[in-house]
């Protein structure tokens, strides 16, 4: 042929080359070839190119391809099988490293893999709201002397304005869940039935709370059951526990006993999802409710929650600035109605903003509202620790496998002799390392299979392994084979790179040559291990703190019962037939308790005279009783108690600290006259002066609080001195079924609610003491698989020195103090890190512990005294030993 | 399939190598049975069935000398075995007993 012969497309032919059978390769690219020239003379080049296209591509089918059976496929496979009968030896040969290497992963995937499902699990909150993309809450942000105070509670008519003035928003509706207003626990009773029930977590919501959230119903119609007033809807539990196996739509139920206004059920939800923000049991209408007279359409209160659903593509970031024109347009004139000289000025610091309800569980802790929620720093805090245990289990596997190279360097440098390529020898390394992370793997889902539960307790979840969801086996599977390429991809390149002469002659230093790079890892492991046993020390101590912190009322001894109310009109009757028992001291009734879930409000206190003048300052407006302070054991700095003698006390106070500073009479409080009303005067006289106490959380400040004489008769505090406190309480509860039949009769400890407000910071420090635990159980594995290695290296040096008169203690310290280097720089490493993590920690709380050096210095004597143990084992083994086994093969 | 029976397809392949007789190979077949036939095929579907057919035995073949022509690649010849041979008289003696059985009314029918 010419030079101008044609060629087909040199591409298309090195893809078939590739594929094709090799023993076919050679006669069927003739043809391929001879046909493309044919028809390039015949049919000109473009169309023969296509032909040939399409040529290659019909030849692209089984029977041409490389077969699946035959002797190349065979020889790979058996390669494979090759691998796989060398990493089974290794594995039994080396049953300690193994059990090490095997087991380590296995904890560190088995930890991966909980936190995995509990992350996801946090993730998933509110996800599951049809149409949650456009549906928010409205917080407002108010901006009291350069410091933003968000809070999300809002005036009755709020929703309605926003409604109304916004195109935007399509549905506006409202919760209130004051304690004040009857929300929270209450007895409910079915009409016709004489036994009350005392359920938890009423809501007050519109209609439209449910039209927003689109709540699944079991009975009743979602777009009518809180429609008209006095109805109330149900979860399916309460339903079930309260009309078993009926449809309790249209029944009567009574709450409190208050016969006056009946509630007829409209319809019964579906459970709530554990992973929404809002939950509920009972929620009533606020169809046609007014909690005083004129609430419905003030502007002066702030009781309510409001939540809007926007219309789909709306704007925020444009939406945002132009929500204070409620302010301005409705509640500027209401303040500037009743006088208030700064009005104008309070309402530039008013701002709204719209919140997705999706962000409200792990991204609103700076917001106040009356939600339990997590912190999406949290994710990444336990997301980090996770990736660190991982990271120390894959070091062990990194380290032991370099360590141990030198028994493999033989191996390796036959191999290569033989003909084996350096890839072969990755392939044959990598193959191994999969292996045990796939054993791993199903030891690690064992182990979480098998911790779930009491990690659930300690992290207060539900969580399940998603057997069922279809991402799971395939993606264990291949995170499994990952992480076993990740943690063996060091070892085989560096096995793989033995020269074969030098390994032959003998000449490799014994697995020394990585030892500054497990020296390194080593430090890395126990750096990470102090940091988190520091963590758990700071957190554990500051815990000790504000559990036994000096809160200003007595804790101890204090029995609360619940549902007081339905003792009537008779609290002090209740009140001596209870102080009859020798053992019961003092008693109290009141809503008011320095625990947090008890009534809270707030109100403007001003000095009387300066209204109109100041600004004021927001403080607690309480009711108590006559034996309140002496009850809860509060300390009066001066003046004096409430007396019943006293008939001008009903306009008489008493004052925190805090107070008195915000109005600037501490000097001289007794006696001071004060007002909570800018309009009304109302003068209250002070007449006594309590020392701070805590009633709020003790990461926050204590706040100005006023106290009055009141009838507020949710909970009585008891106070009693006792040893058999049962027989107390059996006392008492035969003190209220005389006075209270049909009622149930429900106590708790006043000192187990002040640690229930802390139950999230406790499961923090015992996830965070486990985490510990588990890396320095980890990080001991690896450093206990090396020691055993160093020992077994230098034996015959241990039995020469032995032999030659060294002692025993000599030995243990030679070989324990190489050990105790890394870790020596590890603590050094750790300790600034810890520092300045666990300050961050601690400047959440108001009340902490100073960071001392003892803590550090505790910290790091336990880290080494857990690393020397774990070496001394073998230390102490190989000085033991006998030397004569050492030299047995000399 | 029994290893006594022919498709349609194997069985005009190997028509098309009798016919070649020593000159077949994968252009040629091809060519062969577009001119015949009129029916265009493809190298693939060639391919697999000679590999086919050279696995049950019906067909040997080798490699000859390297051309020029063709990239400078050896074609691969293909011949009928005795086994082959053998299955394609069986194969024709079927089809005439058929054809004998056939009653002339019943082709003249259709127009044959």
């Amino acid at each position: 042929m010419t030079q101008s012969t044609p060629s087909p497309p040199k591409l298309l032919l090195r893809f078939f080359r590739l594929y094709c059978n090799p023993q076919l390769v050679e006669a069927i690219e003739g043809d391929l070839v001879e046909r493309f020239e044919i028809r390039a003379l015949k049919k000109g080049q473009k169309k023969a190119k296509q032909l040939f296209i399409k040529d290659v591509i019909q030849l692209f089918r089984p029977g041409i391809i490389r077969p699946i059976t035959g002797a190349q496929k065979l020889n790979k496979f058996g390669m494979l099988k090759n691998n796989m009968v060398i990493a089974k030896r290794q594995l039994l040969r080396h049953k300690m490293y193994s059990t090490i290497k095997i087991g380590g992963f296995a904890i560190g995937i088995a930890v991966c893999l909980l936190i995995t499902l509990f992350i996801k699990n946090e993730l998933s909150y509110d996800k599951h709201i049809p149409g949650h993309e456009n549906l928010y809450r409205v917080v407002n942000n108010y901006n009291m002397e350069g410091n933003i105070i968000r809070f999300t509670w809002f005036a009755p008519p709020f929703a309605q304005a926003i409604q109304d003035d916004f195109p935007e928003v399509t549905l506006a509706g409202r919760t209130n869940e004051g304690n004040n207003f009857g929300a929270g626990k209450n007895n409910i009773r079915i009409e016709g039935d004489m036994q009350n029930h005392y359920e938890g977590d009423f809501i007050y919501a519109d209609q439209q709370i449910l039209d927003l959230f689109q709540f699944k119903m079991v009975y009743g119609n979602l777009e009518e059951a809180l429609a008209q007033p006095n109805t109330l809807v149900m979860t399916r539990k309460k339903a079930e526990k309260l009309f078993p196996g009926e449809n309790p739509v249209g029944r009567t139920v009574y709450i409190n006993d208050n016969t006056d206004r009946p509630y007829k059920i409209g319809g019964v939800l579906e459970d709530l999802p554990s992973t929404g923000f809002f939950q509920f049991d009972f929620l009533w209408t606020l169809t046609g409710r007014e909690f005083w007279n004129g609430e419905q359409a003030s502007w002066e209160s702030q009781n309510y929650q409001v939540y809007v659903r926007l219309n789909p593509g709306t704007d925020i970031e444009a939406l945002n600035p132009r929500l204070s024109e409620i302010g301005t347009k409705y509640i500027l004139p209401v303040e500037k109605r009743n006088g208030n000289p700064n009005a104008e000025e309070e309402m530039k610091n008013m701002s709204f903003s719209l919140e997705p309800v999706t962000d409200i569980y792990l991204k609103s802790q700076d917001i106040s509202d009356p939600y339990q929620k997590s912190d999406i720093k949290y994710i990444w805090i336990f997301g980090v620790i996770a990736a660190f245990i991982l990271g120390l289990a894959c070091i062990n596997f990194i380290n032991l496998s370099t360590a141990k190279s030198a028994n493999r360097a033989k191996e390796v440098g036959l191999r290569k002799t033989i003909g084996s390529q350096k890839s072969h020898l990755i392939t044959q390394f990598l193959t191994e390392s999969i292996l045990y992370s796939l054993l791993s793997f199903i030891i690690a889902i064992g182990i979480a299979s098998v911790v779930l539960p009491y990690f659930n307790q300690l992290a207060g979840k539900a969580l399940t392994l998603p057997w069922s969801e279809l991402w799971f086996i395939p993606t264990m599977f291949f995170s499994s084979v990952l992480i076993g390429v990740v943690a063996g991809l060091y070892p085989a390149f560096y096995l793989s790179s033995f020269r074969p002469a030098a390994v032959l002659k003998g000449k490799l230093s014994m697995g020394s040559k990585s030892s500054k790079l497990r020296n390194a890892l080593v430090v890395f492991q126990f750096t990470a291990s102090i940091v988190l046993i520091i963590g758990t020390f700071v957190v554990y101590q500051q815990m000790e703190y504000i559990l036994n912190a000096q809160t200003g009322f007595n804790k101890e001894q204090v029995i609360q019962l619940r549902n007081t109310q339905v003792i009537g009109d008779q609290p002090d009757n209740f009140k001596n037939e209870l102080l009859k028992t020798p053992e019961i001291s003092s008693v109290t009734i009141s809503d008011y308790l320095p625990i947090s879930g008890t009534a809270r409000n707030g109100n403007m206190w001003w000095k009387d005279g300066r209204t109109k003048v100041d600004a004021g300052s927001s403080g607690q407006n309480w009711e108590i009783d006559y034996d309140y302070l002496k009850t809860l054991g509060m300390n009066l700095l001066q003046g004096r108690n409430f007396d019943r003698e006293m008939r001008t006390d009903t306009s008489a106070i008493i004052i925190n600290e805090k107070m008195a500073e915000a109005l600037g009479i501490q000097d001289n409080p007794i006696g001071a006259k004060i007002t909570n009303r800018s309009s009304n005067r109302v003068v209250w006289t002070v007449i006594g002066l309590v020392e701070d106490f805590n009633f709020d959380l003790l990461t926050a400040p204590v706040r100005p609080l006023a106290m009055r004489l009141g009838n507020a008769p949710s909970t009585t505090s008891i106070l009693v001195n006792t040893q058999d406190m049962a027989a107390t309480i059996g006392d008492i509860q035969k003190v209220w079924e005389e006075m209270a039949p049909n009622q149930p009769f429900i106590y708790e400890f006043m000192d187990q609610n002040f640690a229930q407000m802390y139950v999230g910071v406790e499961r923090i420090r015992n996830i965070l003491t486990s985490f510990a635990m588990l890396a320095i159980i980890i990080a001991c594995l690896g450093l206990f698989g090396l020691s055993v290695f160093m020992v077994e290296q230098r034996s015959k040096e241990i039995s020469v020195r032995l032999v030659l008169g060294a002692k025993v203690t000599q030995v243990v310290s030679m070989l324990s103090f190489n050990f105790m280097k890394p870790i020596f720089l590890a603590l050094i490493l750790a300790t600034p890190i810890a520092w300045y993590m666990m300050n961050e920690w601690l400047n959440d709380f108001e009340y902490k512990i100073s960071m001392n050096i003892q803590l550090f210095v505790f910290a790091g004597i336990s880290a080494l005294l857990i690393a020397l143990i774990t070496i001394s084992f073998q230390s102490l083994k190989a000085a033991f030993t006998s030397p004569v086994q050492g030299l047995r093969n000399e | 399939m029994g290893k006594n029976h022919l498709g349609e397809f194997e069985e005009i392949v190997m028509l098309t190598v009798a016919i070649l007789h020593g000159e077949a190979y994968g252009v040629a077949i091809i060519e062969e049975m577009e001119t015949r036939l009129n029916r265009s095929v493809s190298i693939g579907s060639l391919q697999v069935v000679l590999k086919r057919l050279e696995d049950k035995g019906f067909l040997k073949s080798e490699l000859g000398e390297a051309t020029s022509v063709r990239g400078g690649k050896r074609k691969r010849f293909f011949t009928v075995t005795n086994v082959g041979k053998d299955m394609l008289r069986t194969s024709k003696e079927q089809r005439m007993q058929l054809w004998n059985a056939v009653p002339d009314v019943a082709l003249e029918f259709i127009g044959l």
